[in-house]
């Protein structure tokens, strides 16, 4: 696996992080490292997430409703909290991902304005 | 699900183990795996703290930091017990006086009435007369006023009365109120067993009077008895039905006594209880529009202003005031809240509760100086410390937040131990009240309850931030490079500066506690030696009512006249009389108008003056002198012609002096005149502190009381203090022997020394004295400790400046002086401030004052000169200690 270097990656966007565990949760529920290694793995090892930023934004969906967490036991044999996607959060997910087109949008507009609007 | 601690680590180990699964399978040495994961996850605390953040908020967190702080507190409190125990000590000190003082000024101000919530609402009726003197109003002018009033809820009327209990020997003299039927339907208080009075005991005149007891009377005269509602009970030797037992907590609506009888006031007449006026008869007092019974008071109604209510008791005193012509009738009413009551005791003790509070305050703010300073200086010695948690990251804020909750963990067992001191001491003051007043039964309304705890942890918090504040931030502020190095010189300036002024704060409040404390002595003292006119030494008082057993007139003079010549005989006693009063008892007794021939009155002039009925050798007994004319004497009988003898003032006042009296004429009310046949000189009457006031004399033969006073003088030949105190005693029990060999069933009322009797006439001065004694004295020790500390701080201090000094050649005395000099000037700046400050409060002691100045120069002067060697000895000491020390220890110590 090629490794991206790290002053090639990118910082998060703010805000972002919550909608991309929720994508990532959307395919079933994983643990926080999952979740942290799912997101490195999708974005080419361009995004990555810190640990310090991805557990507590776990918990503060979890507090919010839109994730359930539930203890299981992972891979290397220890106990995991495995978080998984509740209704609301689908919810959430859709109202984010609206959200974020439209930024996407509204910035693709600044930053390539079509011909003849200048 | 809120997680726990171990569910968080338990996440965070499950990430990190995936981790190190992963870096190992990928072919990282275990080792280096475990340490890169490590590395990678970040500050370990730091995520798991924000991981808990999502789930706690903030003020939890605060006061996570707060239980931490106080953790912090506690621990580095207990490193130095010495601080902390003094801190606490003045503290408790300081708490314990505002609290017990706070409690009284409570009971007085809100609830006057024990037993009645918000009784401090109650507003009161008096009439006043031309001359301004408060009047008591008569039942028949009640009835106009409870039946056309619109301001009061309910208007009632009460009239304090001494009755007595039971019959014969075992007979008790006892407070009662005569009531009258709404009185405890309009203050809301029930009965405890049976019901309360009700309107209809007041009408019903024909049947059987009726009575509430108290609970006191209950419970020690009829032993608790379940059964006693319907049982009779004889009070002043009439018949009464108990028809049920007033709250416990309950004790009348005269304030500071003991009230434990409460009698329809319809029933007065026949309990013998006569008002006012002498020409009406005991069963017409009630329709005698001059019968002074009471004052109406009560409640005003929802929304009613006192305004509204003095206006339409002056409206409905209209009709009646145009039948009252003369200057000694009621003129007009007044409408007084509660506390205003005319001779009630609030009217004076609450004033001096006011003084109380206000020096409790000071000694309160001297504790705090006090602390300050402790506070200071263990900050000082704290500077390492402090530094190193700044040079940490610790913020100022932080740092500040931390001494100050240092302060507040020493103002709890302040609070605690200030509260128990107020609860242990209040019962001790009352009880001394008490004793000094006995036989006499008071009640003091003073309890702890809420209020007073909310006020001990606000005052306690308040000075506990007070105190520590200031050195607070200041102990913030530290030098990191200096201090950390530890050689740069301890006294910067400004802390010098805040260590000046607290001891220059401190010597001021100190002087003012001394001035009050000086200035009530010395009043005290000067009540002591004050001239009451007359001289107890010697005399013994025994008083007896006749009707106790249902003596009439006849057989009450012969009784009297009995006791008299054997007395008289008795060899051991060099004279003996009688009179209807005592005198300096604290109350004035009833005032009778007159007329004097040959003086012609302003038209608002009331000549309404107390007497008293004496017999014949009373002058000589009390040693009171006369200024012209004669005493009483046997001329002076029933058959003899009617005479009268007049005090010094009224001499002065209405005859044109002594010489000019005799031979002049005075009548009581429209009866006959009597002649003037001599001038005594004054007396203290009723109070010592009052001033000189006219009053008269009347032959007991020719007044018949039937309670007197039997005052006998010793013979003063024998010798020796211990001797003549057993012949007091002596004399005490032989009149006792002979009121019951003459008749065993007659009660004494009391038997005592004069001395004795009239000590409670010094209860109010002595009282008040002594707690500001203890005030002023309390302050000026923790005045002195406070100043000791600071200054013997500052020159432990400069012990470097002081080696310096010595070793190029200073001799310690001029080390000395030199200290000596710098800290009487600090003191002399406080003393200057703190006699301005006293010669401008001192006014406010006027109301506690007798026969001294607010501005003695004697009080002033004996302050100045405590605090000024207070400060001399607290500078003197270390400064002394400091200069002997040899300069090269000196230099050495840093």
């Amino acid at each position: 696996m090629a490794k991206t270097p790290d002053d090639q990656r990118l910082e998060l966007l703010q805000g972002t992080l919550d909608m991309l565990i929720l994508r990532t949760l959307q395919w079933g529920p994983r643990h926080g490292h999952g979740i942290g290694q799912a997101i490195r793995q999708q974005s080419d090892d361009l995004l990555k997430v810190e640990t310090g930023s991805l557990y507590p934004a776990l918990h503060r969906l979890e507090k919010r409703g839109w994730l359930k967490a539930e203890w299981g036991v992972s891979e290397a044999n220890q106990r995991a909290k495995y978080y998984r996607l509740t209704a609301a959060g689908k919810a959430q997910l859709s109202r984010e991902r609206d959200r974020w087109s439209q930024l996407v949008h509204a910035i693709g507009r600044i930053m390539n304005p079509a011909p003849g609007e200048d | 699900m809120k997680p726990d601690d171990r569910e968080l680590d338990d996440e965070i180990r499950g990430h990190l183990a995936l981790e190190i699964k992963e870096r190992i399978d990928r072919g990282e040495d275990p080792e280096a795996a475990r340490l890169a994961a490590l590395r990678e996850f970040g500050y370990l605390p730091a995520v798991r703290e924000s991981m808990r953040q999502v789930w706690y908020s903030r003020w939890i967190d605060a006061l996570h930091d707060q239980v931490s702080d106080v953790r912090y507190a506690l621990r580095s409190l207990a490193r130095n017990p010495l601080f902390a125990l003094t801190v606490v000590g003045v503290l408790t000190v300081g708490i314990a006086l505002n609290a017990a003082v706070f409690t009284m000024l409570k009971s007085m101000a809100l609830t006057p009435i024990a037993g009645v919530d918000g009784s401090a609402r109650l507003v009161v009726i008096f009439g006043e007369t031309g001359g301004g003197r408060p009047v008591r109003l008569s039942y028949t002018d009640y009835l106009h006023l409870r039946d056309n009033d619109r301001a009061f809820a309910s208007l009632f009327g009460s009239a304090p009365a001494r009755a007595h209990v039971g019959r014969g020997r075992g007979a008790r003299p006892i407070w009662t109120e005569l009531v009258t039927g709404n009185y405890f339907d309009a203050l809301d208080v029930r009965a405890q067993l049976g019901r309360a009075l009700r309107p209809s005991d007041e009408a019903a005149q024909a049947s059987e009077p009726v009575v509430v007891i108290g609970d006191r009377l209950w419970r020690q005269d009829l032993g608790a008895d379940p059964h006693v509602v319907g049982k009779p009970i004889v009070i002043n030797n009439t018949l009464l039905t108990v028809v049920g037992v007033a709250e416990p907590a309950f004790h009348g609506t005269t304030v500071v006594y003991d009230v434990e009888a409460f009698i329809p006031v319809t029933a007065a007449p026949r309990l013998g209880f006569t008002f006012g006026t002498q020409q009406t008869t005991a069963a017409g007092i009630l329709g005698d529009s001059l019968a002074t019974v009471f004052y109406p008071q009560g409640y005003l109604r929802p929304g009613t202003s006192m305004a509204t209510a003095r206006a339409q008791a002056q409206a409905l005193w209209a009709p009646l005031a145009a039948e009252r012509t003369t200057p000694q009738d009621v003129q007009r009413l007044r409408v007084v809240p509660f506390w205003q009551t005319p001779g009630g005791a609030p009217s004076y003790i609450l004033p001096t509760l006011t003084v109380l509070s206000s020096m409790g305050l000071l000694v309160l703010l001297i504790a705090c100086a006090n602390v300050a300073g402790l506070v200071l200086v263990r900050g000082i010695s704290r500077r390492g410390e402090i530094a190193v948690r700044l040079a940490l990251g610790a913020s100022r804020t932080r740092i500040v937040r931390l001494l100050l909750v240092e302060n507040l963990v020493l103002a709890v067992p302040g609070i605690v131990l200030g509260t128990l001191a107020a609860r242990a001491g209040l019962p001790v003051l009352v009880e001394y009240a008490q004793w000094l007043a006995a036989p006499e039964r008071l009640f003091f309304n003073v309890e702890l309850d809420g209020l007073v705890i909310g006020f001990a942890v606000l005052i306690a918090c308040g000075s506990a931030i007070v105190s520590g504040f200031v050195p607070a931030l200041r102990s913030s502020r530290v030098d990191l490079v200096t201090t950390i190095n530890e050689d740069a010189s301890p006294r910067g300036a400004s802390r010098g500066r805040l260590r000046s002024a607290l001891v220059v704060a401190q010597v001021a409040v100190s002087l003012l506690l001394l001035v009050g404390a000086g200035l009530t002595t010395r009043s005290v003292e000067a009540a002591r030696r004050a001239d009451t006119g007359f001289d107890p030494t010697g005399v013994v008082s025994i008083a007896i009512d006749v009707r106790q057993n249902g003596y009439d007139e006849a057989r009450g003079r012969a009784f009297h006249r009995m006791l008299l010549d054997q007395m008289r005989a008795d060899v051991a006693l060099d004279s003996v009389t009688l009179a209807a009063h005592a005198p300096l008892q604290m109350q004035d007794t009833r005032v009778y108008r007159i007329e004097i021939d040959g003086y012609a009155p302003r038209h608002d002039e009331d000549l309404a003056f107390m007497a008293n009925m004496v017999g014949t050798d009373y002058f000589r007994t009390l040693r009171i002198p006369m200024r012209a004319g004669r005493a009483f004497d046997d001329r002076d009988d029933a058959d003899g012609a009617s005479v009268a003898i007049v005090n010094e003032t009224f001499a002065t006042r209405y005859l044109g002096g002594p010489n000019m009296a005799v031979d002049r004429r005075l009548r009581l009310g429209t009866g006959e005149w009597r002649t003037i046949v001599g001038v005594a000189a004054d007396l203290k009457y009723a109070r010592i502190n009052e001033s000189p006031r006219p009053y008269f004399y009347l032959p007991l033969q020719q007044a018949y009381q039937p309670g007197v006073v039997v005052h006998a003088r010793v013979h003063s030949d024998i010798p020796g203090d211990v001797n003549a105190a057993a012949a007091l005693e002596r004399a005490v029990e032989h009149a006792r022997a002979r009121i019951a060999a003459l008749d065993a069933d007659l009660p004494v009322l009391y038997a005592r020394t004069m001395a004795d009797q009239i000590r409670g006439a010094f209860i109010f001065l002595d009282l008040a004295a002594t707690m500001l004694f203890i005030f002023g004295v309390t302050g000026m020790v923790l005045a002195g400790l406070g100043t000791y500390g600071l200054v013997s701080y500052a020159v432990q201090q400069s012990t470097h400046e002081i080696g310096i000094r010595i070793a190029l050649g200073a001799s310690s005395r001029s080390v000395v002086v030199r200290f000596l000099l710098r800290g009487l000037a600090l003191g002399l700046t406080g003393a200057a401030l703190g006699l301005a400050a006293a010669v401008g409060v001192s006014g406010l002691l006027r109301a506690v004052l007798f026969g001294v100045s607010t501005t003695d120069a004697g009080a002033f002067s004996t302050a100045l000169a405590i605090v000024l060697t207070g400060v001399a000895v607290a500078t003197l000491v270390p400064a002394w200690r400091a200069a002997r020390t040899s300069p090269l220890q000196a230099l050495r110590q840093q």
